[in-house]
């Protein structure tokens, strides 16, 4: 690697030695219809790759013999054909819509967007940043139909799920292959902690791009378009491209900060009518007769509030504390504070005719919701972008990225360090936010009596199944540091107009150091017993943790190389065509060192966080794959009078992970577009309908396996207690043994095929002040490589094989509209809409293939469900009435598990836009909305459980269930009754049989994604300043959400397994955040 | 790979695309994919790897998966009215996920890597003892499976990719095959094989008498279990045993354990990794019992609240929800079930006890099924019961002086003094054992319903685990808890 890194730097001290002028360059401005300068428009001499950008003010300069041809275009702007001549000004017309834009296609070759027989969208970086999202993923979302983004928090360096016409595989990727400046961007999901149930998010990979330095993304929806990219193409693909120099006559220079302050979004309605404790027994009245002493419980199921003064808490040094009996409402929002982020990016750009460059550096420092500075994100970034004519037809590029991340997360789920998860199940009176003070001896752990005795062993507030968040918080520590490099060196060769080769190497590597501190500890309660006798907190309810010190290191690279050769040639008057072969190694290999203590033990002194502090033998495990495909791939494209298109593609793998007998699998695409507008020129309709399109295309995309799972083979013993860990490891008192793993080998693995049809249709109105695109499509995957779940008496958990057929069918739709456009107003509306049908058509041999979940809740594929569906016991119902026991009034579950619906939504929308001002006022918004989704809430599940979710409020004396009915017949016979005597207790319901199946709701929603108000200075009032441009700017994203009645609880986008296919799965998941702030950018 | 950047250029379009294919076809590329052997792995394993795996895996099941069930329903121990985990073993709610863990370690952990030590030894002379163990460890497991389960997969099971859906057996066949599977370990057992197992045998370190032992002990324990349901194969059975002139155990088959992290006892671990929360206490149904008899017993098998206490401070069964906060007794260390006290780490795992063995032969003799004396077996049994609770010295005035030490004349009295002195032998280290005992001879006679029931019936078995149901195609559909097993009559 070391040699690799070495070989990119001097690569780029070399290109910018040589970029020297020869001739004297001609100066140009580039403006738009208003005379408001064109920054970023693209000058190139017609027919050879030479060319330049403008800088922010407009300007270029460019070597080139006067008379020859330019061609200027820009993102946003139609493209002009002008002489060369020195101080040239340019108009460029604007568009209102991007349909005949340049976009950049799989393999970073540029295509005019007319010209594709497939979807493909651009996104615009004013588009991306709009919000200022931290994640650059996350800010695509309702920017294009068919594009599905789950962002988990929102908050810096959480997970986004990016899944393109509702993915192709069962347990494996899902994700949208990401590529930046031609190379494949590792996208890893990155959950840490012991298990889904108590997961730790150190968020997903792709989120380390800065979206400062994003220019444009580029979104194959489907297949077509990515075929050229080989396996991963099945889930379609991101084409990211960050800025480049600008070659004007100075450097650039753009200073950016964005100031973000954060705050919770979204939590769980509570109940404020009972207080601390729970029911003992039934008074003779009917009435519920409760315990209001038990302080070591963390039941919200106690008496009713009387507003009195009571004492509360522990008895130490013969005294309690003393406060009203009443509710505090927000005593679980306030504990959280305001989150702080502040983001600056500098970024100089520069560059001549012969080369050009951009340099960004970035940093990003949060500090989040949780109180103190305990939660913190920090990400440094550096890029360079470069190019250069060589001379003698050659040419270069090199891109280079460096990110370095520092963070802390807070542990979620059922943790030992998950603050979230007490926090819910702190009593409705208890003032958690306001005790943070662990030195108090009534909510601390370890304090200072009134003599001044330090009671190390002691704690004063709460209980062994609610431990104070803030001593979590403060102790439990997850670090997180990633060092990650991306580069990549292009030469091309250009001996003839018509030819091109072009060699590229790529590299994405990183490292990911994880430090799990779990500290150390033993307190039992500091209550002195003066209060009663027994002590009101038993001597038994200890707070203990044998502690423990764990590192894991991920090193993960991929390296690529491609060789291109493109022909292009033009055949006759109306016909061209190009060729394109091509050839690609791609080299993965990742490496994982997971060390811990011993897991049984801990450790032996607190707080020393360090292997050699292990109590007993420190558990150490490696793990190293290797994968290797070669592939050698062609695309043909023809086009016929601007007005016909046609392309194919062929691509053939080699892959490692397959059988070495049955190691190739080949796959070809076809796409045609047909601009029927052509017909219709000067016809007049084209007044009215400028730009028509109508395309097409059919593709199959083939996928290898994951390395390793031909054979099924043995590992070091180690036999999990359960689900709360407790491990039996070997060495057994030093005697070695080796248990056959879990998963069950196929030594004749196939590859995985999808085969993909579309058409679709883009129209343009008015001079595209109207747009309009549709595509439907249907995809197929079969062969689908799974780890299936196999009967456990088998032997075996899960086997890997080749099952079933998964289906999407779909419609997506966009509008773009220009209502207004005046001298000094102008508004753009937009609007998506998706709706993708996932089935798992066929799963031979498979009950169901399960994707997640828990005990008593599983997310699985089933033959005629869509993916990810929810399955679980539920209460019995009968035509709407819940049945009852005629015994104890409570609701009867089902006698097996049900399906009750899938994670992915039915159909997914967006509505946004962009009012202007004089052009210097703009006001952009962005609503989305997924609707008909269901998501499992744990967050549910444990406030329900402790009484303090809203719906555990109301009556709690023994009460009927509403419109419930009783069986009177037989279980086989049954007939059912209006139930009008059978009484349940709520407090009983709730934490007895509450089933799983109940914690599965509506996770529809509509949110209010991003809100920008942008002011940017006029020219005139820079004049005297250094500032070539300034502007300022208030936003927020993930700013208000609404959701159905049904969800009281959180935000249905949360998840607890990061962005992987377990979805829709909020085991007390970190809530999501808002995030508003402002922006400030100027240039010099 | 260096040939794919030098490829010259003026070549044509379509010779360079066939080019590039032959070159990628060669022989260098095919070296340069062969590179999907798993560096992390074995391929393969030897017996004596193998063989601790399969005992830690009984370890697991008996000294973990099964202790609180086995020892809640046996009324040893109920659940703690300062904590919460057990509770829904006193309530008799049972869920299909319950069992999980405990089908995965009785199948996948211990069944699988047995049958596949097994299949390793086959056609190797110097692993023949190996092969033995595994066969007598496997009718071992199955018991355990069917005693818990009822119909449990047997002949199709532990075939991995060749059937991932395998049938359920009917328990009378899997008991068939648990006598053959013994018989199959005893021909091939020979205390005189140089070449038995070591330390790597972590329950008799390779004595392979001690084996012998154990096969017979187990064989006799599955005979009887047929008391009820078929009496004549039980009394063929146990007569053609003893017409072998068998040895029986007399000390513990046991799976011992150190402090060392990971190699503690199993219900220990868990504990520990449950927060050290005291989940059990003192069943006044046992406790009654012991003061009934002043079994000094009691005060091995559980802690005083306070060192001054004079009695075991107990909680009836299931009463938890009425008790909130009072400090019961916990079951000692000597049976693991102190989880803030480290000597619990030490506490051994039980497989077949000796005084077990003794009543086991004691309810033989009873039977009339075969000759001796099951007057001296009964006390033997509970001498040998003193001895693994630690106080040798005080059998003889329990034997002299406790009303269930008198072994009474008729042989229904007989068979319940038998079962009844098993029941306090198993306290606490042998619960499910106890708790089958009580499910085939309906002793002890003062076992009483939870408090915590709430209308539901008394277990009888356990439920098949939620990764069954969701993961095998044969599933026969969910038993309810309250039917009983075939041989539960």
């Amino acid at each position: 690697m070391r040699r690799k890194l070495l070989l990119l730097v001097s690569s780029m001290a070399f290109l910018f030695a040589i970029a020297n002028a020869q001739t004297p360059p001609i100066k140009g401005t580039v403006k738009n219809e208003k005379g408001n300068p064109v920054p970023a428009a693209t000058i190139k001499i017609k027919g050879t790759n030479t060319g330049t950008q403008t800088d922010d003010a407009g300007n270029f300069t460019l070597t080139v013999a006067p008379g020859r041809t330019l061609s200027v275009s820009a993102v946003g702007y139609g493209t002009s054909d002008v002489k060369a001549q020195d101080n040239l000004q340019i108009t460029l017309k604007e568009k209102s819509s991007d349909l005949t834009e340049v976009v950049v296609t799989a393999n970073s070759i540029k295509r005019e967007q007319r010209s594709l027989g497939y979807s493909a969208t651009t996104i615009k970086a004013s588009e991306l940043t709009q919000g200022q999202s931290p994640s650059a993923l996350t800010s695509l979302s309702g920017r294009v139909a068919g594009l599905n983004v789950t962002s988990s928090t929102g908050a810096p360096g959480g997970s986004t799920r990016v899944v393109l016409r509702g993915g192709s595989s069962i347990t494996g990727n899902n994700q949208a292959l990401l590529v930046v400046d031609g190379i494949p961007y590792a996208n890893n999901d990155n959950f840490g902690g012991p298990n889904n149930l108590s997961a730790v998010n150190f968020g997903n990979r792709g989120n380390d791009l800065n979206p400062d330095d994003i220019a444009s993304v580029t979104v194959l929806t489907g297949p077509a378009g990515a075929a050229l990219y080989g396996s991963r193409a099945s889930n379609g693909a991101l084409i990211i491209t960050t800025k480049s120099g600008s070659s004007g006559r100075k450097a650039e220079i753009t200073f950016n900060t964005q100031n973000t302050f954060s705050s919770v979004l979204k939590i769980p309605d509570f109940q404020n009518e009972y207080g601390i404790g729970y029911y003992d027994g039934v008074n003779s009245d009917g009435t519920l007769h409760y315990n209001t002493q038990d302080w070591g419980d963390n039941f919200s199921w106690g008496a009713p509030f009387t507003g009195q003064v009571l004492p509360w808490g522990q008895t130490i040094d013969g005294k309690q504390l003393t406060k009203p009996y009443s509710a505090l409402k927000n005593n679980v929002r306030d504990f959280f504070s305001t989150g702080f982020t502040t983001a600056n990016n500098i970024s100089i750009s520069s560059g001549n005719d012969r080369s050009s460059y951009y340099l960004g550096l970035n940093s990003l420092n949060s500090n989040g919701i949780y109180p103190t500075d305990v939660d913190t994100y920090n990400r440094y970034g550096v890029r360079f972008n470069g190019k250069a004519n060589l001379g003698n037809n050659f040419y270069s590029a090199v891109t280079f990225n460096y990110i370095h991340i520092h963070s802390n997360q807070i542990g979620g789920g059922q943790g030992g360090g998950s603050a979230l998860i007490n926090l819910y199940q702190t009593p409705r009176d208890i003032p958690i936010d306001k005790m943070g003070d662990l030195n108090n001896k009534y909510y601390g752990y370890g304090y200072t009596d009134n003599s001044g005795v330090y009671h190390g062993d002691k704690y004063g507030f709460y209980n062994q199944f609610a431990p104070s968040p803030w001593f979590l918080i403060k102790n439990y520590k997850n670090y997180d540091d990633v060092d990650r490099i991306t580069g990549g060196i292009t030469l091309g060769y250009k001996p003839v107009s018509w030819l091109d080769v072009q060699e590229r190497v790529t590299e994405d590597y990183f490292t990911d150091r994880r430090r799990l501190l779990t500290p150390k500890y033993n307190f039992a309660p500091a209550d002195d017993g003066t209060n009663g006798n027994p002590p009101a907190y038993s001597s038994g309810n200890i707070v203990t943790s044998n502690g423990g010190y764990e590192e894991d290191v991920y090193n993960v690279g991929e390296m690529n190389h491609d060789l291109t050769i493109t022909a292009k040639h033009d055949l006759g008057n109306d016909f061209t065509g190009s060729l394109m072969v091509g050839n690609n190694v791609r080299l993965n290999n990742n490496n994982f060192t997971q060390t811990s203590t011993n897991q049984s033990s801990g450790l032996v002194v607190p707080d020393w966080y360090n292997f050699g502090n292990s109590n007993g033998p420190v558990l150490a495990k490696n793990t190293r794959q290797v994968q290797r495909r070669v592939a050698v791939y062609a695309g043909l494209d023809l086009s016929w009078k601007q007005m016909l298109y046609l392309g194919a593609t062929a691509r053939n793998d080699w892959s490692s992970t397959l059988p070495v007998n049955a190691n190739s699998f080949f796959y070809p695409s076809v796409n045609a577009a047909w601009i029927f507008t052509e017909l219709l020129k000067g016809s007049g309709i084209d007044n009215i309908l400028n730009y028509g399109k109508l395309r097409a295309n059919w593709s199959r995309v083939g996928n290898d396996a994951g390395p390793y799972l031909l054979n099924t083979t043995y590992g070091q013993t180690s036999i999990a207690g359960g689900f709360a860990g407790g491990n039996t490891i070997f060495p057994f008192n030093g005697v070695p043994g080796l248990a056959i793993n879990n998963l069950l080998g196929d030594p004749t693995i196939k590859p995985e095929i999808t085969t993909s049809e579309e058409i679709g249709m883009e129209l343009g109105f008015l001079n595209n002040r109207l747009s309009f695109s549709a595509n439907v499509y249907k995809e197929r995957h079969k062969n689908l490589i799974v780890q299936s779940n196999v009967a456990p008496a088998s032997g075996y958990t899960f086997a890997t094989v080749n099952a079933g057929v998964e289906e999407n069918k779909g419609v997506e739709l966009s509008l773009r509209g220009t209502p207004v456009k005046t001298q000094h107003f102008g508004l753009e509306l937009f609007a998506t809409y998706t709706k993708n049908n996932n089935k798992i058509i066929s799963l031979p041999n498979h009950a169901q293939i399960v994707i997640g979940g828990f005990n008593g809740m599983a997310i699985v594929a089933q033959e005629g469900k869509p993916l990810g569906e929810f399955y679980a016991v539920d209460n019995q119902t009968e035509n709407g009435h819940t049945v009852v026991s005629s015994k104890d009034g409570m609701p009867v579950p089902t006698t097996s598990a049900v399906y009750l619906g899938s994670y992915q939504p039915k159909w997914q929308g967006s509505f946004g836009g962009t009012l202007s001002y004089n052009n210097s006022w703009s006001l952009a918004f962005l609503f989305t909305t997924k609707q008909g989704g269901v998501y499992f809430s744990q967050t549910k599940g444990i406030s329900d459980f402790v009484g303090t979710a809203a719906e555990t409020g109301g009556v709690r004396d023994p009460q009927i269930w509403a419109n419930s009915v009783i069986n009177t017949g037989t279980a086989t016979q049954p007939v059912y009754q209006p139930n009008t005597t059978a009484k349940y207790i709520k407090q009983d319901y709730f934490t007895g049989i509450l089933p799983a199946g109940q914690n599965i709701i509506d996770g529809s929603f509509v949110k209010l994604s991003s809100l920008e108000l942008d002011y940017q200075l006029p020219a005139n009032t820079l004049g005297k300043t250094p500032f070539g441009r300034a502007s300022i700017g208030l936003y927020g994203n993930n700013l208000f959400i609404w959701t159905p009645k049904a969800n009281k609880y959180v935000d249905p986008e949360m998840n607890s397994s990061g962005s992987g296919n377990e979805q829709g799965f909020d085991f007390v998941a970190q809530p999501s955040v808002r995030n508003y702030g402002v922006n400030v950018k100027v240039t010099f | 790979m260096q040939l794919f950047m030098t490829i010259p250029i003026n070549i044509k379009r379509s010779a360079l695309f066939a080019g590039l294919a032959v070159l990628l076809l060669g022989t260098g590329c095919k070296k340069f994919l062969d590179v999907n052997q798993d560096p992390n792995n074995l391929s393969n394993a030897q017996p004596a790897q193998q063989l601790p795996t399969v005992q830690a895996g009984i370890g697991v099941v008996v000294g973990d998966d099964l202790y609180p069930f086995g020892n809640i329903w046996s009324q040893y121990f109920t659940q703690s009215a300062i904590a919460s985990q057990y509770k829904t073993i006193d309530q008799y709610l049972q869920t299909n996920n319950d069992f999980n863990y405990m089908w995965g370690h009785i199948y996948q952990t211990a069944l699988v890597n047995d049958q596949l030590m097994i299949a390793n030894t086959i056609g190797n002379p110097g692993l023949i003892q190996y092969q033995a163990i595994g066969y007598v460890l496997k009718a071992y497991t199955l018991q355990l499976a069917t005693d818990a389960f009822g119909d449990v997969p047997s002949t199709e099971a532990l075939q991995g990719s060749v059937n991932k859906n395998p049938a359920y057996d009917a328990q009378q066949i899997v008991y068939d095959s648990i006598f053959n599977y013994i018989e199959k370990a005893k021909s091939l057992m020979n205390p005189a094989d140089p070449s038995a197992p070591g330390s790597d045998d972590l329950i008799f370190n390779g004595d392979m008498a001690s084996w012998i032992a154990f096969a017979n002990t187990l064989e006799l324990r599955a005979y009887l279990r047929l008391s009820q349901v078929d009496p004549a194969t039980a009394e063929a059975g146990v007569k053609a045993l003893y017409a072998t002139n068998p040895t029986f155990l007399t000390a513990d088959a046991e799976m011992t354990y150190t402090s060392t992290g990971g190699n503690q006892n199993p219900f220990y671990i868990k504990a520990v990794s449950l927060g050290k929360a005291v989940n059990l206490a003192a069943s006044s149904t046992v406790v009654t019992q012991f003061e009934r008899n002043s079994d000094p017993r009691q005060w091995a098998l559980f802690e005083k609240v306070k060192a001054t206490d004079d009695t075991i401070t107990d909680l009836v069964q299931g009463t938890y929800a009425q008790n909130t906060n009072k400090v019961t007794s916990k079951p000692s260390p000597l049976v693991g079930g102190d989880p803030q006290n480290a000597a619990s780490a030490l506490a051994p795992v039980i497989l077949i006890g000796a005084a077990e063995s003794k009543f086991l032969q004691a309810e033989a003799v009873a039977r009339g099924w075969v000759t001796g004396s099951a007057s001296s077996l009964f006390t033997a049994g509970i001498n040998a019961s003193f001895a693994t609770d630690g106080i040798p010295d005080s059998a003889a005035n329990y034997i002299s002086n406790a009303p269930d030490a008198v072994f009474p004349a008729s042989q229904a009295d007989q068979i319940k003094a038998i079962i009844t002195q098993k029941y306090y032998a198993m306290c606490g280290s042998q619960g499910f054992e106890a708790w089958t005992e009580w499910r085939r001879t309906g002793y002890p006679t003062f076992l009483v319903l939870s408090a915590a029931n709430g209308g539901r019936g008394v277990p009888l078995r356990f439920l098949y685990p939620q990764s069954e149901l969701t993961g095998n195609l044969k599933y026969p559909g969910t038993v309810p808890e309250t039917t009983p097993v075939w041989w539960d009559k």
